[in-house]
């Protein structure tokens, strides 16, 4: 059973992860990102669409379907992601609505979408993109470790390329000059401005990396939780991811931990739930339990909470 | 009348993009945007069912306007009070339950209206004091109420309170729900919105509210600059808890006339899309009480036609969300522009 916990966690926890580095990303360089259950909705619309297409053309033992949604997931999240850079950086629009606007945007467009390709491209008039389940692979020699060995066992593939673009993405944030040209647009955007940076286009870039790592993370719940793509893949993860960068602070390794904590608090019930042999009406009662965790921890964490002291402002060059 | 006109603009670009939505896919779009018209009652279908016209066609689509009224009143108040009341959902479903367990022990309309008003009240408190006590982000807190009051209720109603043939809550009593259904006149049937008037005149209270009153003052201060009403010797905390409890009352009324009204039950596991597309009608009404009237006239045209639009142009029901979220996207940069020249 604990076993099963942090296998189910850690597949939940991790999509979580990508996308609240996305949103820090976005966050860190000043613009407000609630657009993140948009963004990773539609880049799993996009993944779901290249890979229902592509496995005809590929027999279904071929992986190439699998990792071609996930690229093109990317591909979707980032290029829906220019739309909200667009209106927040370009036309200027308050970024809280700008964000909620792209998320209803995106879940009518994608449901339309889903609705009338299924019709034209594959005859029939489903609402979803079946997918299927994602296998599963399982390390051997590190799973047989006891408690800790779980963490190796039944790891969905996307679980390892998550692990491997976060640890990327933390260098680019701290490490490079660009993160911390990053870091600055969000601080002091006209201080960055005038020691030479583009905050406009560093803003635009750091939009476009949360829509990408969102699309991973919409692609990854697409092939865990659903097994396919329909409009039920808008549960409200996104803001969940921005709860935990609320609570992790706008750093990437706390952020993981919240992210953990929703993880383990979501399987943690369920197995609870499973436990005591109640019926599946039950599970209702403990899959708020991340939500309710959020709220408590942000009651105690957000008044010392630093955001980045430009976060929401509008850059206006003339304003200085 | 800048932001009316910018609305209507806004409004406009939407269609236009909806019309070559349509014209790509090959249909119609006079013909598809004239059907809209049509289910709404505004204009004369070409055949009708037995005991039914163009009259009872309008007074079901007042029935469906009623709770989106309500449901953009309290996102503009929100809105002037330097609030995103994003949370309507939650507190209409906290609301519609309330109002559903009372009706089934006191079936009484009256009831049914307070109760709603309070629920919906004591959700917007909570987001209103969490703000203003621990400063949580009015954002991330209703999106979470809205998932635990969602999964909350869909356990109550699962376990208790199921209709096992519809899926769905039992439905309220008819001596309790807000709509007059089925009610003959003449040789007519008809769904009559008894909300309606109660949508109305809080339209107009709220507009004197917040034009001509000393409340309605501060709540505008406050949302356009907390610093300066805090130096001015308003209390801003105060103020900013009494816009939410305010906001999430309205809210508790969009939700009874939704689920005791225009529906007389509660689907389990769905939070109502309303509170959100509610946002896009605020925004086109200028966060404007009157204006949020006629912006919901418009959105409900939309939303009620389209079950007309898709059976007679066989295209999918989406497609009405779809220009919604036009809308909403166009209007959201229209306050942009509106800025920029100022």
């Amino acid at each position: 059973m604990l076993d099963m916990i942090i296998i189910d966690g850690l597949s939940f926890a991790l999509p979580l992860f990508i996308m609240a580095i996305g949103g820090i990303f976005s966050e860190k360089s000043g613009v407000t990102n609630l657009a993140l259950e948009g963004f990773q909705g539609f880049g799993a619309f996009i993944g779901a669409l290249v890979v229902v297409s592509l496995s005809g053309v590929f027999g279904a033992a071929s992986r190439v379907p699998y990792y071609a949604g996930f690229v093109f997931a990317v591909i979707g999240g980032g290029m829906f992601s220019l739309l909200h850079a667009l209106l927040c950086i370009k036309f200027k629009a308050d970024q809280v609505i700008s964000g909620v606007v792209m998320n209803i945007l995106a879940l009518a467009l994608t449901s339309f979408l889903t609705k009338s390709l299924n019709t034209s491209l594959f005859g029939n008039n489903a609402n979803k993109f079946v997918l299927g389940a994602s296998e599963r692979i399982t390390i051997p020699g590190l799973s047989e470790i006891p408690v800790v060995g779980a963490v190796f066992k039944e790891v969905y593939p996307f679980e390892i390329i998550i692990v491997l673009v976060a640890v990327v993405m933390w260098y680019v944030l701290y490490k490079t000059a660009y993160g911390m040209r990053l870091r600055a647009c969000g601080d002091n955007p006209h201080s960055a401005d005038a020691a030479g940076i583009n905050v406009y286009r560093v803003r635009t870039l750091a939009v476009f990396i949360s829509g990408c790592l969102s699309g991973i993370a919409g692609m990854s719940f697409a092939y865990s939780i659903t097994a396919n793509f329909s409009p039920d893949i808008y549960l409200g993860y996104g803001y969940l991811s921005i709860a935990a960068l609320i609570f992790g602070n706008w750093s990437i390794l706390p952020a993981l931990f919240a992210c953990l904590i929703f993880g383990f608090a979501r399987s943690g019930g369920a197995a609870v739930i499973n436990q005591l042999g109640l019926p599946s009406a039950y599970n209702d009662l403990v899959r708020p339990l991340p939500y309710v965790l959020t709220l408590l921890l942000l009651v105690f964490f957000s008044k010392h909470n630093r955001s980045p002291k430009a976060l929401g402002q509008v850059y206006d060059k003339g304003r200085r | 009348m800048r932001k009316f006109t910018l609305s209507c603009l806004a409004i406009v670009i939407s269609l236009l993009f909806g019309a070559l939505i349509l014209w790509l896919m090959g249909k119609d779009p006079v013909a598809a945007y004239m059907n809209l018209l049509q289910g709404s009652g505004l204009m004369e279908k070409a055949r009708y069912s037995g005991r039914q016209n163009m009259f009872t066609d309008f007074m079901s689509f007042l029935d469906a306007m009623t709770p989106m009224i309500f449901a953009s009143l309290s996102v503009a108040l929100a809105m002037r009070g330097g609030f995103f009341n994003i949370g309507v959902s939650g507190q209409m479903l906290a609301a519609g339950i309330t109002a559903h367990m009372l009706a089934g022990v006191i079936p009484s309309r009256v009831l049914v209206v307070l109760a709603g008003l309070l629920a919906g009240a004591i959700v917007g408190a909570l987001i209103g004091w969490l703000k203003s006590r621990f400063n949580v982000n009015e954002v991330v807190t209703s999106i979470m109420l809205n998932s635990i009051i969602m999964y909350v209720i869909t356990f109550y109603i699962n376990v208790f309170y199921i209709n096992p043939v519809s899926r769905q809550s039992k439905a309220v009593v008819d001596s309790a729900r807000l709509t007059l259904s089925g009610f003959r006149w003449e040789n007519l049937k008809m769904d009559i919105a008894l909300a309606f008037p109660l949508a109305i005149i809080a339209a107009l209270l709220l507009h004197w509210f917040l034009e001509r009153t000393t409340y309605g003052y501060e709540i505008k201060a406050v949302g356009l600059s907390p610093k300066a009403a805090y130096y001015a010797g308003m209390n801003v905390n105060r103020t900013a808890l009494f816009t939410m409890t305010l906001s999430g009352a309205l809210a508790g009324l969009a939700g009874v006339s939704y689920f005791c009204g225009y529906l007389a039950t509660i689907q389990p596991g769905v939070v109502p899309s309303m509170g959100f597309d509610a946002i896009a009608v605020s925004l086109l009404g200028g966060n404007n009480p009157i204006g949020c009237v006629f912006a919901s006239f418009l959105i409900t045209i939309i939303s009620k036609g389209t079950v007309y639009m898709s059976s007679r142009q066989h295209i999918e029901p989406e497609i009405a969300s779809l220009i919604a979220a036009f809308i909403l996207t166009f209007a959201a940069c229209s306050a942009v522009l509106d800025r920029r020249k100022k």
